[in-house]
């Protein structure tokens, strides 16, 4: 099962974070937070750390698919499993841009 | 013992009553397979009649074919069967006759599961074809939208057959998930590791672990939908709490899944497929694996562009913009890898091929379309046209029906025996692609023009007479392609021109077994060591037949296989099968009483019919299980593993887990809709909130306390050789601890029928109490078991699942603590 997981932690993750920081908008969105930070608003700053957590997350789990400890050593689940990291780091970069630069709540 | 012999002692373990008889008592996957495939080509006839009256319709302005009340039934039904009665069935049935021959083994992990779901598929789809017969059928539209589908602008029993229907039906592709994930985990042979895999079960494992977390969603709306309509709970109403766009959200998050649960097979069939026709091995396994992994899992996060036009802020819009864009990209991997695989063989184009063929022609002009209406401002101009309509129908024809067609064309010498004479596919093929070209490339155009999608008419002003004219032969060309295919594969049967063994030079194990194969599939289970075994040892068929395999010595009239390691597929233990029996389609029939209830409206059977579930569930278990410790068996080729009832991990420990993420995701779909409610609908704050109490609290934390702890000490206590009648009474007072404190919990909640928050809360209540009172019936039952002989410290293989149960028990009772008190206690 461990081989098995190595293969979709890392899309896995993303799914997750991708859920987690769309329900962030929504909630931001209903209840906005006071007060700015460097004049940007609260809201953008909040899903700007989303968003860099939800990449360092996935910097982390394709460092641990690569390492030799907790990577897999097999050809083949090697190959599926850091394939799925950088899937899964690719993900979250292209699908959350947007909270860098579109309006929050229009 | 000669290879005839074993032969025959085999066929009298494994086969099911002769004659029709064998049908309802059977739970061999090669018939329930058959059945399966057979239904839905059933139902392909039906929604393909149902296509040519939209065609027939729509052929000219001002019809006067039919009505819009009449129309609007053809259209839900025709997309509702092809997307539920067909396709996934079609799915189905393919995975259940293949799997278990393409990976080595003798039937999937839960035969009687099969089956069962068998009968749900039967009962279910019955149901609907009643209503369509009766011209009471769905209405709505096959995505159902309230609030058209509500109480008040839809009061007919229409939608009812929807939600109950469906809902029945897909009982079926739950259960058929479970025991795919499971056979292809667990159920393999000996040596098959996971990199050894046929490319078809990496494609059918990602399938059903989507199925198991794409259906809970649609499965909980149609739920709340219903009880919407016969009790009032008012979720999707938002003058009292709920919001329409609740559905929406929960059906495409069923939705878009679906599309990728329908296509994924159907390219696993692909990539099973062109290698041996083109006499080559699949380019890129490994890449294709992770773009199918990667493939499912991106599909979950797309389900919003479906709902551009909703009104949705562009920051969400955008996200699902880009996730629908980035979607293509391991799409085009499958599709270079499979351009690649030509490119390195000898491709011929034989009928299976020209398929092939078609499909890539189709699916790929699909899949660009698809792009662009990934594109916001572009969705805004076509959505809800005819071009939406083309797109789906390049990629579900495209990416299914063509695949499809192929792996009929190429399995049925396997399953039959013989060889095509009359060559009336050929035609049939060309028939199929320009009438489908012509009918669905029109649409483009008569979308971009403005033609909406579901209208029942339109006038020769609008200037799309000629393009509909053109749509509806292209239409009619495609039905005689169809219907010539199906005349060919009945002629088929009626025409006895034997085919050779292996007649495409496959590598691919189900090629091993006889032609047609009998019931055990193999006389004994290889030894894998390449992921085509046939091509590097093409002897192997015969080897197996002399009983060089695994499990060659028939065993009394035990159905006998073998289950290994996950990761390395070494052998780790011996599988006894049930037989053939009456309780699958007894269960369904009884499940299906509880559906018939509720659409019926007569309230007190449906509890009645829950009780004869639960009655026939434990005669189902009990049957399984043995009196006496059996030991290690021995297993063939000087291998002893223990037998199944002797471990720490049974089949039902691993079929727990997977049923359980996909109640989990029902569970979760339902705590997303309590969170959308509460940021996004209307009608909140709710007018009255739930008083916090903490007798409540303190009942439920001690009935946590024991779910968490009893089954684990009635295992470890077994285990030691001590009697755990004691610690499955702890458990079962936890369970019953839990139902109590859910009772009062509900008792002090806001009317339901007052707003959605109250309803909310019933629901949820009440799923814990329902998952209270299921544990509860586990321990009952183990404390039966125990009493009557059938657990020692040896056969601790049921016990261990108690613990399983328990721990998710103690989990969703403390999120709906959370979920009702503290939003409560922090306002
Ligand atoms: C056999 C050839 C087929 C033809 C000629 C055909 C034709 C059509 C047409 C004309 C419509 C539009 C109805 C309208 O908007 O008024 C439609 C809708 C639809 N079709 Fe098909 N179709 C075919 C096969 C399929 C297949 C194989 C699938 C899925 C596996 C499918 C799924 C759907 C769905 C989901 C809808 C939408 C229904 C709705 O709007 O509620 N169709 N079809
Ligand atoms: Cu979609």
């Amino acid at each position: 099962m461990t081989d098995v997981l190595r293969m979709l932690i890392a899309p896995l993750a993303w799914l997750a974070a991708f859920s987690a920081v769309y329900g962030l908008q929504a909630i931001l969105c209903a209840a906005p937070p006071e007060g700015t930070l460097a004049g940007i608003s609260m809201s953008r700053v909040l899903l700007g750390l989303a968003f860099a957590a939800a990449l360092a997350l996935q910097g982390v789990l394709l460092a641990v698919l690569l390492s030799r400890r907790f990577g897999s050593r097999g050809g083949f689940v090697r190959t599926v499993s850091i394939t799925g990291g950088i899937v899964g780091l690719v993900a979250t970069l292209w699908t959350f841009f947007p909270v860098l630069a579109l309006p929050l709540c229009r | 013992m000669s290879a005839l012999a074993r032969h025959r002692r085999l066929q009298a373990i494994w086969s099911s009553p002769p004659g029709w008889k064998g049908l309802f008592s059977t739970v061999n996957h090669t018939d329930v397979g058959l059945m399966f495939l057979v239904t839905a080509f059933f139902y392909f006839l039906v929604a393909g009649v149902l296509a040519m009256l939209i065609r027939a319709q729509l052929a000219t302005p001002h019809s006067a074919f039919a009505g819009p009340e009449i129309y609007n039934q053809i259209f839900t039904m025709h997309g509702t069967i092809m997307m539920f009665l067909f396709a996934i069935p079609a799915i189905e049935g393919m995975a259940i006759y293949l799997l278990p021959k393409m990976l080595g083994t003798r039937d999937l992990a839960y035969p009687r599961l099969g089956a069962y779901g068998y009968w749900c598929y039967f009962f279910g789809g019955a149901m609907l074809l009643v209503s369509l017969l009766l011209g009471i059928a769905p209405d709505g539209g096959w995505f159902m939208y309230p609030p058209l589908t509500g109480k008040v602008y839809s009061p007919g029993i229409n939608t009812d057959f929807w939600l109950l229907g469906i809902t029945f039906v897909e009982i079926s592709a739950i259960s058929a998930a479970v025991e795919f994930t499971v056979s292809i985990l667990r159920y393999r042979a000996p040596g098959m590791s996971l990199a050894k895999m046929p490319i078809f079960a990496w494609y059918m494992l990602v399938t059903s672990l989507m199925i198991l977390t794409g259906f809970p969603p649609l499965i909980l709306g149609s739920i709340l939908l219903e009880l919407e309509r016969t009790f009032g709970l008012p979720f999707f109403q938002a003058e009292l709490g709920g919001d329409s766009l609740l559905w929406q959200h929960l059906f495409w998050l069923f939705g878009h899944p679906e599309v990728y649960i329908i296509f994924l097979p159907a390219a696993g069939l692909v990539s099973t497929i062109l290698p041996v026709m083109s006499s080559t091995t699949l380019l890129g396994y490994r890449y294709v694996v992770a773009a199918a992994v990667a493939l499912a899992i991106l599909s979950f996060g797309l389900w919003v562009h479906h709902m551009f036009t909703t009104g949705i802020p562009h920051m969400g819009l955008a996200f699902f913009s880009a996730a629908s864009t980035l979607v293509a990209v391991p799409t085009a991997v499958q599709v270079f890898a499979w351009i690649g695989t030509l490119w390195k063989g000898r491709p011929q184009l034989r009928l299976p091929m020209l398929h092939i063929l078609g499909f890539f022609a189709t699916f790929v002009i699909g899949g660009l379309t698809g792009v662009m209406v990934a594109v916001v401002p572009f969705d805004w101009q076509v959505h809800d046209t005819a071009f939406v309509t083309a797109h789906l129908h390049y990629v579900l024809f495209g990416g299914f029906v063509f695949p499809l067609l192929a792996a009929l064309y190429y399995w049925l010498p396997l399953a039959t025996g013989r060889a095509r004479f009359f060559r009336l596919g050929e035609l049939a093929f060309a028939l199929i692609f320009v009438g489908f070209h012509v009918t669905f490339l029109a649409m483009h155009f008569a979308g971009l023009m403005g033609q909406r999608r579901r209208i029942s008419t339109y006038s020769p002003e609008d200037g799309w007479t000629a393009i509909n004219l053109v749509s509806s032969v292209g239409g009619f060309i495609l039905a005689f392609g169809l219907v010539m295919v199906m005349i060919e594969v009945v002629l088929h049967f009626f025409v006895r021109h034997r085919a050779p063994r292996n007649p495409w030079r496959a590598g691919t194990l189900e090629w091993a077994s006889a032609m047609p194969p009998p019931a055990y599939n193999f006389a004994s289970l290889p030894q894998v060591d390449d992921r085509e075994p046939l091509r590097s040892d093409p002897d192997l068929p015969a080897r197996l037949a002399r009983g060089e395999g695994y499990l060659a010595a028939p065993n009394g009239m035990i159905r006998e296989s073998l289950a290994v390691d996950v990761a390395s597929g070494a052998p780790e233990h011996h599988v006894v099968y049930p037989g053939n029996t009456h309780l699958p389609i007894v269960l369904a029939a009884v499940t299906g009483l509880f559906f018939l209830a509720l659409l019926l409206k007569v309230l007190w059977v449906a509890p009645l019919a829950m009780v004869g579930v639960a009655v026939l569930a434990w005669h189902w278990v009990w049957q399984l299980g043995r009196r006496e410790d059996v030991g290690e068996v021995t297993v063939g080729r000087g291998l002893s593993l223990p037998t199944i009832a002797e471990v720490d991990r049974p089949p039902g420990w691993w079929g727990s887990v997977f049923l359980l993420v996909a109640d989990a995701t029902l569970f979760g779909s339902l705590l997303f809709g309590y969170a959308f409610l509460w940021t996004i609908a209307p009608g909140w704050p709710p007018p009255a909130w739930i008083e916090p109490s903490t007798i409540v609290v303190a009942i439920a934390g001690v009935g946590i306390a024991l779910s968490l702890l009893g089954p684990s000490l009635a295992v470890v206590v077994n285990k030691r050789g001590r009697n755990p009648i004691a610690a499955l009474a702890l458990s079962l007072a936890g369970s019953i601890a839990i139902a109590a404190a859910l009772l009062v919990l509900l008792a002090t909640a806001p009317a339901a029928t007052g707003h959605a928050y109250g309803a909310t809360l019933l629901v949820m209540g009440g799923y814990g109490i329902l998952h209270a009172i299921v544990v509860a019936l586990i321990a009952a039952f183990l404390l039966a078991r125990v009493r009557a002989g059938y657990v020692s410290p040896r056969r601790r293989a049921e016990i261990a699942i108690l613990p399983v149960w328990g721990a998710y028990l103690a989990g969703i009772a403390v999120v709906i603590l959370l979920a009702a008190y503290l939003p409560v206690a922090l306002s």
